[in-house]
């Protein structure tokens, strides 16, 4: 009978038969059933390859390739290329940013504002429909696009250079170790980088890592790399009150040193609370581990760019600007929608005072924290604005709700200082823009690639309860000195 | 007046506690009393496992050997007994504990449902070893004999639990356990170990330690009423007499020790020095298992050091035209040898 061809119903074996056939061998076969077919397919696959592909000599192998592998992990230069690399990095968005940003601000809130409301009073729109859509949406809109826009612009695709390129797994490679004392998996530190550029993004990054363990514990702890939101914070702060300190020649140097203390406090903590968490919570979830290491490749600059500005730039200022748009409104409607002849935002910053003053901050600054959710950008922009309002300083700003930046630092420090503001408001400033929730952006990512309220919650309340302890302490040391 | 609350309030919030207490089926009531039944029905199972295991292997289960097991007094074993009889569970046979055919499927299914589990956490989720027995102990009482067919069919209707226990069929019968252990295995003799016990923790966890798992291949260096020295892929262990009572195994009759002690593990490989993969360890599981085999760490293949890290661990490995970074626990369950390496 030819075995290929299906056998006429009247012999056709009845279901059982045929099971109690597997199950005989089944019975049979020694080991695993998995492993056999993989070793199966890959001596089939070799058998094929040795057929058909010709191999030049192996002489002609140990090629450039090789020749970069030891240089880059090398015991010598292994981790200063690695910081040489990332300091160039860092230098090129941070310094590069600045112009576009300051370009786009001037085009989206000095002209196109302005111009748009000019737009709504020609059309006779009531004076609240004015400021919910213009002063409060769409500003919070244009101030989160100038400002974050620019740095990833940069950042991403830099960083997707060098990931085409094939280095980022060896940087995975060198630090695998330290990783691994925290429990985590050396590709978090390329997760961790991505997180230097936007933490939305880092997180997204994290499906790279397979072992879910992992996986979560690089979500979790994306939050303590310094994000791009969050690094004027540092350098304006730092310059205001930090620099300040130091005699004048020093400060731009005392400064940058407070602003880089922050960003290692930040490393630090992302493997401190993976070697915590990995010890409680963590413990029983699944483990593995290994790491491909590609050849180098010349990277596909144009694709690099590409994928950068549509996969990591694009995909995550939009979920930004999907948050910053109700967060305007909320804004500008709680610094004009008055209760008792005060206005909402006052009456949560005086509720908030207390708190504030307890752990070294004051209910403006947590009040801005509150309503900047969406991104860190809008951050220190709220706080001037609120700050104006509850000192009421007279010829500063726009007006309730309508966020504005001041040009010189001075102003700001003055302004700051009218708002009761000292050293130790700075620095736990500085400490808290590190450690507090994420924006709303990476929340919603977080519970996106986790699928799971709980770990959201946790990843919000984690960084949050840390900043509070380590601002109440530093606080509380500052004042008994 | 801060305190003055409104009575309307007061009511509500009464209300609002006496929902949460008394609600029918999610309350805190309800729950706790849920939770009171499951404990009863689980401390019933268990007491019908141990019964079925004592029969498997020859033993009679007594009143003391219940209370032991679950770790319950006399008296509640006792009671336990009276419930399991109105139940039509088991029965006294001229005073011998026997259990009914109703009890002896029950046990069963206790009995599969747990290595069932066992072997699901070991090969899908790798969940950690140690939490293997302990969640598969809580498991074993919430699985129907459905739930555990359609996971038996899942895993491919595994006959061994990773402890090495048999999977009993779901109307089979239980085997015993393997007469064998490592303590009465004469010095230089090479053995295979078939089965760690997992019961109770205590020894568990201290066998788990030493990284001792089926499937691996030992032979006894030297003996002494104290202490067992022995060797086992790659590492010379030290037990007590009272742990390797619970380490089952079979003889090789082919092998001789000193092909053995000449086994390799890719950790051990020097730079430069190209060699041959033999097979995964038995204490390489589940998701990782696999993960090595479809990066093509399987028999035959010529594997080479390519790099160290700065740290020292991970090593790459060139395998296959690739190139892969395994950390030191990884490489160790890769078996190698420095015979018969081929050219590529």
């Amino acid at each position: 009978m030819d075995p290929h061809r299906p056998s006429s119903s009247s012999e056709r074996p009845t279901a059982e038969a045929i099971l109690a056939t597997a199950e005989r061998w089944r019975q049979q076969l020694a080991g695993d059933v998995h492993e056999q077919v993989v070793e199966g397919l890959y001596r089939q696959a070799a058998r094929v390859a040795d057929r058909a592909v010709s191999r030049p000599d192996r002489a002609a192998m140990p090629t450039i390739d090789r020749r970069i592998d030891r240089l880059v992990t090398s015991r010598v230069w292994g981790f200063p290329i690695m910081l040489l690399l990332f300091g160039a990095m860092f230098w090129l968005t941070i310094s590069g940013a600045n112009v576009p940003s300051t370009l786009l601000a001037s085009l989206l809130v000095d002209t196109v504002h302005p111009g748009l409301k000019g737009v709504f009073n020609s059309l006779g729109a009531p004076g609240w429909l004015t400021g919910l859509v213009v002063d409060g949406m769409y500003l919070a809109t244009a101030w989160v696009v100038s400002v974050m826009l620019p740095p990833m612009a940069i950042f991403f695709p830099l960083l997707t250079l060098l990931e085409d390129f094939g280095y980022l797994p060896r940087i995975a490679f060198n630090l695998d170790r330290l990783f691994k004392q925290a429990g985590a998996h050396g590709k978090q530190a390329m997760t961790t980088m991505m997180g230097f550029g936007c933490n939305a993004a880092g997180v997204l990054a994290a499906r790279i890592i397979d072992s879910p363990r992992e996986r979560l514990l690089a979500i979790l702890t994306n939050n303590f790399a310094l994000c791009n939101g969050r690094w004027p914070t540092q350098f304006l702060i730092a310059t205001v009150f930090v620099g300040t300190l130091a005699p004048a020649p020093l400060a731009g140097l005392v400064s940058s040193a407070a602003v880089t203390s922050v960003a290692l406090l930040g490393v630090f903590m992302t493997l401190a609370v993976g070697w915590a968490l990995s010890r409680t919570v963590l413990r029983g979830e699944v483990s593995t581990f290994s790491l491909e290491l590609p050849p180098y490749r010349p990277p596909r600059v144009w694709q690099a760019l590409y994928t950068s500005l549509i996969d990591r730039t694009l995909f995550v200022l939009w979920r930004a600007v999907v948050f910053a748009l109700p967060a305007g409104a909320v804004i500008w409607l709680s610094a004009n929608v008055h209760i008792g002849g005060e206005s909402l935002a006052t009456h949560c910053v005086r509720f908030l005072d207390p708190i504030g003053f307890l752990i070294g901050l004051n209910g403006v600054i947590l009040f801005a924290y509150v309503i900047a959710i969406p991104a860190n950008e809008i951050v220190i922009p709220t706080i001037l604005m609120l700050t104006v309002m509850m000192t009421g300083s007279q010829g500063i700003g726009e007006g309730a709700g309508v966020l504005f930046k001041l040009d010189s630092n001075r102003a700001i420090g003055q302004l700051l200082t009218a708002g009761g503001w000292t050293v130790l408001t700075g620095v736990n400033l500085m400490l808290f823009s590190l450690l507090h929730n994420p924006c709303s952006t990476t929340l919603y990512t977080i519970y996106k690639e986790t699928g799971s309220g709980k770990w959201t919650l946790v990843a919000a309340a984690l960084p949050l309860a840390l900043g509070f302890i380590v601002t109440f302490l530093v606080a509380s040391l500052w004042r008994m000195m | 007046m801060l305190w003055a609350v409104p009575y309307e309030f007061s009511i509500g919030l009464g209300l609002l506690f006496m929902a949460i207490l008394l609600w029918p089926r999610h309350g805190l009531a309800a729950r706790w009393r849920q939770g009171q039944e499951l404990a009863r029905r689980m401390r019933r199972e268990d007491a019908l496992k141990h019964i079925l295991k004592c029969e498997a292997n020859g033993r009679v289960a007594t009143l003391d050997s219940i209370a032991g097991v679950l770790q319950i007094t006399t008296g509640a074993a006792a009671r336990l007994l009276e419930e399991l009889e109105a139940g039509a569970l088991v029965t006294f046979e001229s005073g011998r504990l026997r259990l009914r055919s109703a009890g002896r499927e029950l046990g069963l299914h206790i009995v599969r449902a747990h290595r069932l589990w066992e072997s699901y956490l070991a090969e899908q989720t790798g969940v950690a070893e140690g939490e293997w027995h302990h969640r598969a102990e809580r498991q074993e009482h919430l699985l129907t004999p459905q739930e555990a067919d359609t996971l038996a069919a899942r895993l491919g209707h595994p006959t061994r639990d990773p402890h090495g226990d048999a999977i009993p069929k779901a109307n089979g019968a239980l085997e015993g356990e393997q007469g064998r252990t490592l303590n009465s295995v004469d010095p230089d003799t090479a053995v295979v170990i078939t089965h760690i016990e997992d019961e109770p923790d205590t020894v568990y966890r201290q066998l788990m330690a030493t990284g001792l798992r089926p499937g691996m291949r030992a032979f006894v260096i030297d003996k002494s009423p104290t202490r067992i020295r022995f060797w086992a892929d790659g590492n010379e262990h030290v037990l007590a007499p009272v742990l390797a009572e619970n380490v089952s195994i079979d003889l090789l009759p082919d092998f001789r020790t000193e092909e053995l002690i000449e086994e390799e593990f890719l950790s051990g490989l020097q730079p430069g020095v190209p060699t041959r993969v033999i097979g995964l360890s038995p204490a390489c599981r589940g998701p990782e298992r696999r993960r090595l085999l479809d990066l093509g760490f399987v028999p035959g293949t010529r594997v080479e050091v390519e790099m160290v890290s700065p740290g020292g661990d991970p090593t790459a490995y060139r395998v296959r035209g690739t190139v892969v970074a395994l950390r030191r626990e990884q490489a160790n369950l890769i078996r190698v040898s420095s015979r018969d390496v081929p050219d590529r």
